[in-house]
């Protein structure tokens, strides 16, 4: 089944470069699909066009049989709940504990009063809490989120999207500010959110060998365009020259 | 490094003698240096210009010093009990409380209306705009501007100093607002919040220290400002009866206990505001 369909996709942000341009291709549900790509090739663009955090200006993008870009401001929450999002830089508030930025998760399906308010049902305190233990840090629940490591607080943001329910979800570099081991968990934990729980996922990554690990299918992305887009298996070294623009030895793979 | 290698790069400043400068602006320093010139010569040139006569330095030095000295060294109550001076003081704190905390709560909502990231760039641009104005015109004229549909008194005080406590902390705010970390903004707009839960989830609480910084130091001045609007614009207070004893019953005892009053007050706040910051915000320097 088609989960996400984007047809035509182009961007700019000012009228001289052009950071997406006529980008199509689709997910089905339980994919898990990488993006790779050199710095400034879109990559980030694409996955906030998705969930719209910048505007689309060409094309469209179908989310769940829905025009993600004619949305109004009401729907638009109610796309933003089904799709969760993870950071480079985790994107915590600091001076807030570990169980109270998870449950930010939870704002899309508030009203406004129940959200300044902070109310939350017991059941989604203890789904929390039991997301926390599934990535293992129940632990540092009632810890302020500054106090915790970087992997730690990476999981601390899955957990964050996780709870929204989300049917798919976006991660932008999510290992790119992390250590090889804490990088190993948080690739672990996003695969397994794939294979275990159905949730679709769109990561961007930057290490070429651990998109070829861990994804089903590699979109590669050069200057805002789709140059390679098939099985992980299928990515050969001269179609990642191709995607980079550089001979495979010139890159320093982690 | 050889200097002679390094002679020839165009991109290196030099000054006149050849030494490599290491700071961008000329012009700024320039500007600096020659303002500093011209302010010593004119205060130097203002000496000869006064106005002397009748200045007996003989006798200036030791009264002066005389009446200094029966001030501070000999206070004392003349004309009301210390249960009049403690009353009088707590009307000087009510009036500075007063104008401080109903500014903060107005500045808060106007400051998260004036923060760029928060707001819409028209909506920000004009609230700045205004309350710059307000910040511009001081205190004092605001009390008085506000005189005339209150009458000279305590209203008009507290009007007056609100006016101006909500400009000064409407800028204080949207600054902290603005310093909040894009990605959190970010991260709670993409699961769906609305604005009002990432302002009460997001930047409240990462600026909640800075927000409370601003109201004390607030809360300093306009204590000191309620003093002398006592004076100034008949607000009552221990400012009033300050002005009383200075100017009308020429009470110099009185008015160095008064001085006294206020210093001590003044020294107990600050110490209030330094132990509530370390009791309750000790990482308020992280972050």
């Amino acid at each position: 089944m088609t989960l996400l369909q984007v047809k035509g996709l182009g961007k700019s942000y000012n009228s001289e470069t052009q950071v997406l341009k006529n980008v199509d291709f689709e997910v089905n549900a339980g994919e898990f699909v990488s993006i790779i790509g050199p710095s400034g090739a879109g990559k980030s663009t694409l996955l906030r066009c998705i969930n719209r955090m910048v505007e689309i200006n060409e094309g469209k993008v179908i989310f769940d049989n829905a025009d993600v870009g004619s949305l109004k401001k009401k729907e638009l929450r109610k796309l933003r709940t089904n799709i969760g999002m993870v950071f480079q830089h985790y994107n915590l508030v600091p001076r807030l504990t570990v169980i109270e930025n998870v449950l930010h998760g939870r704002f899309g399906y508030k009203t406004t009063m129940q959200g300044i308010m902070g109310r939350f049902t017991e059941e989604e305190k203890e789904h929390a809490f039991m997301l926390l233990k599934k990535l293992g840090i129940e632990d540092h629940a009632y810890k302020r989120c500054d106090q915790l490591s970087g992997g730690q607080q990476q999981r601390v943001g899955i957990c964050r999207a996780l709870i929204q329910e989300p049917k798919l979800v976006l991660c932008d570099e999510p290992i790119a500010s992390l250590d090889p081991n804490s990088s190993k968990v948080i690739m672990d934990h996003l695969k397994s959110i794939t294979t275990d729980m159905g949730i679709t996922c769109l990561v961007n990554l930057h290490q070429v060998e651990v998109a070829q690990d861990y994804s089903d299918r590699i979109i590669g992305l050069r200057k805002g365009e789709i140059v390679f887009d098939g099985p992980s298996k299928l990515l050969h070294e001269d179609q990642i020259n191709h995607i980079y623009g550089t001979e495979l030895r010139e890159l320093i793979t982690v | 490094m050889e200097a002679g290698r390094t002679n020839d790069l165009p991109y290196i400043k030099r000054t006149k003698d050849g030494r490599i400068n290491i700071k961008s602006g000329n012009k700024i320093d320039l500007v600096v240096k020659w303002t500093l010139i011209i302010l010593s010569i004119l205060t130097v040139m203002a000496f000869f210009f006064f106005n002397y006569i009748g200045l007996q330095w003989d006798r200036a030095i030791p009264e002066t010093a005389h009446n200094l000295r029966v001030m501070f060294l000999e206070p004392a109550l003349n004309h009301f009990s210390w249960g009049e001076a403690f009353y009088q003081v707590g009307i000087t704190v009510g009036l500075g409380v007063l104008a401080t905390v109903i500014g903060a709560v107005i500045a808060l909502f106007l400051a998260l209306m004036a923060a760029e990231n928060l707001s819409r760039p028209w909506i920000s641009k004009s609230i700045r705009a205004v309350v710059a104005v307000i910040r511009a015109v001081p205190t004092v004229l605001w009390v008085l501007i506000f005189a005339i549909a209150a009458g000279l008194g305590s209203e008009a005080a507290v009007l007056g100093m609100l006016f101006h406590s909500t400009a000064y902390l409407v800028k204080a705010f949207s600054e902290a607002f603005e310093e909040v970390d894009a990605g959190i903004l970010e991260a709670l707009r993409a699961t769906g919040a609305n604005w009002w839960h990432v302002v009460t989830h997001g930047v409240l609480p990462s600026t909640f220290t800075y927000i409370l910084s601003w109201v004390f130091l607030r809360f300093e001045i306009n204590f000191g400002v309620a003093v002398a609007m006592g004076a100034a614009a008949g607000a009552g207070g221990i400012g009033f009866e300050l002005f009383m004893a200075s100017g009308f019953y020429f009470d110099l005892r009185e008015v160095g206990f008064i001085t006294y009053a206020i210093l001590i007050i003044a020294v107990v706040l600050e110490i209030i505001s330094t132990q509530l910051k370390n009791r309750y915000f000790p990482a308020s320097t992280n972050n």
